[in-house]
């Protein structure tokens, strides 16, 4: 069997399934909400300030961040769900060479989280560019600025998949590989930055920021690196994982 | 496909610990190309344990486990040479049957077309390989599980409990898949807990229990292989008999039937004893009768089923 045919059947489970629909939803969902926000929002003051400057509307935007968490949530359950369901006997069966598995997995994962971030910016985007005829403002970004914010976001919607998947490999259960994504993206960062304040610009939320160009606590190309760390190192893990433990 | 002899199955001194307890213990057997062998055990004896770490879903503490001379993982074309049932529901429940095989074809270079062959042969309707398996019976499940087993043509089967929740037209079929396959010289290995079944389906059986082999051979030899014997001191005959390796199971107030010594093994022992016997003959029991007298029933089977 070749690697091409292996990635391509991974691909066919996940999209054989209602997850990706249900993903897709919930992308439409935050882009409607955004588009909401921006026609019928205003800030404290009853001002629509939060939307009248370029940069304004970058920080409204970047979704990066969310694709980090959407993703997350992707690929933990993807992964997780081979071993709550016992598909992983058939995949290893057809590829015994586990770690060869492993990346096939992987790498349709990957490419389903990069499609959520690309999907998930460009729906926000959208949905605020066509809410602003509501409002007094225009829309002011630039064509680069649109560009980054959608590459970003894909970029993280890949990296949140990989540590999504690395996760759920490893805990090898769909509720407990949800737990740890949303631990690891969402409750422990605040509370590293608290023990060490030093860390505050390698937390995932801040790096996607950078790379979104809405946030300058490192420089764009450092936090691309570390967003990608942040995924290698659950996938370390899991492939070590897959490695030693039976499949029971 | 090849369909020579060359996949011969060898378990060989195959120990296999959970948390320090060994759930198999220096198993060794082999399984012939050409004949159906039957695995047999009660409930955690090992099977489902042994057939993994052949298949090297699990790695094993010692010994080796080969398929035609190689480990599974070693295989050039692994999942072109053995087809594997092993759970019951393995499957995601919201994924068409169609498309559960669809993704094992991909992976395993078949063309997709072969998917719909094999439903047909496993005789699942169209229009139910359309459907979710998360709405399909037991039977269906099971049919599915065979037809991803039968989707490279494979010439070794190895299949834990395939008759499980099959209709009596299922399983008839069932046995005339097998029984082709091993006329072509294919190797089957088969686990099922339905004894009745089994005896009409397999000519050779390995039975297991406590993850040790308790006996191999064919089923003729198996079926053959106790004896009766009518003695006025059967309790002091038990002990000899036990010492000497047999395994006993009380038939009547003077009644024992004795498996694991042949005939002539018990005349010896008794006249050592200096124990008279009225009646040593062979009996030809039914598999499972043979089953129940090698191994040990589980916890459920001595405290009995609720009614």
């Amino acid at each position: 069997m070749t690697s091409v045919n292996l990635v391509r059947s991974e691909l066919r489970k996940l999209t054989t399934t209602r997850m990706p629909l249900t993903f897709g939803a919930v992308l439409i969902v935050l882009a409607v909400t955004n588009g909401i926000a921006v026609a019928i929002g205003t800030d404290m003051d009853g001002s629509k300030t939060f939307i009248s400057t370029g940069a304004d509307q970058q920080s409204l935007t970047a979704f990066a961040a969310n694709s980090l968490m959407i993703a997350g949530l992707f690929g933990a359950i993807a992964a997780a769900r081979e071993y709550a369901n016992n598909t992983i006997i058939a995949t290893y069966l057809n590829t015994p060479v586990r770690g060869r598995a492993l990346r096939a997995q992987f790498t349709a994962i990957c490419g389903g989280g990069a499609v959520l971030g690309l999907a998930g910016a460009a729906l926000t985007i959208i949905a605020v560019a066509l809410a602003l005829p509501t409002t007094e403002h225009g829309f002011m970004m630039s064509a680069g600025d649109v560009a980054r914010i959608i590459v970003a976001s894909g970029w993280a919607g890949a990296a949140g998949a990989v540590l999504g998947a690395g996760i759920g490999t490893v805990v090898r259960n769909t509720g407990g590989a949800v737990t740890g994504v949303v631990l690891i993206l969402m409750i422990a960062p605040p509370l590293v930055v608290q023990l060490a304040s030093g860390t505050a610009p390698w937390i995932p939320n801040t790096l996607a920021n950078v790379t979104s160009g809405v946030a300058a606590d490192t420089g764009a190309a450092a936090a691309v690196i570390a967003i990608g760390l942040w995924a290698l190192v659950p996938a370390l893990a899991a492939l070590w994982s897959v490695r030693h433990r039976d499949v029971t | 496909m090849t369909t020579d002899h060359k996949y011969r199955l060898v378990i060989d001194n195959i120990t296999k610990r959970y948390d320090n307890q060994a759930v198999v213990e220096d198993l060794t057997f082999a399984v012939e190309p050409g004949r159906i062998t039957g695995f047999l055990g009660p409930n955690g004896s090992g099977k489902s344990t042994t057939m993994k770490v052949l298949l090297d879903l699990a790695a094993a503490d010692s010994g080796t486990a080969n398929i035609g001379g190689c480990r599974y993982r070693d295989l050039s074309d692994p999942a072109g040479t053995v087809g594997v049932v092993l759970e019951p529901n393995a499957f995601h429940p919201g994924r068409s049957g169609r498309n559960h095989l669809r993704i094992l074809a991909q992976a395993t270079n078949q063309p997709l077309g072969r998917v719909d062959e094999t439903l047909a042969a496993v005789g699942l309707r169209p229009e139910a390989a359309h459907r979710r398996v998360g709405t399909y019976s037991l039977g269906m499940k099971q049919r599915l599980s065979l037809a991803g087993a039968l989707l490279t043509d494979p010439p070794v089967l190895v299949l834990d409990e395939p008759a499980n929740g099959l209709d009596p037209q299922g399983i008839r079929e069932l046995r005339e898949l097998l029984r082709v396959r091993a006329s072509r010289g294919h190797t089957v290995l088969v686990s099922s807990h339905l004894l009745t079944e089994v005896e009409h389906l397999v000519d050779d059986v390995v039975v297991i229990d406590g993850g040790r082999l308790v006996t191999a051979g064919t089923i003729a030899e198996l079926t053959a292989s106790s004896a009766r014997v009518r003695t006025p001191s059967p309790q002091v005959l038990s002990q000899h008999l036990t010492t000497a390796g047999a395994r006993i199971e009380t038939a009547g107030p003077d009644t024992l039937l004795v498996t694991g010594l042949d005939l002539d093994q018990i005349g010896d022992t008794a006249l050592a004893a200096g124990i008279a016997l009225h009646e040593l003959s062979a009996q030809a029991g039914s598999l499972e009768d043979v089953f129940f007298a090698l191994t040990t029933p589980t916890d459920n089977a001595q405290k009995g089923f609720p009614s």
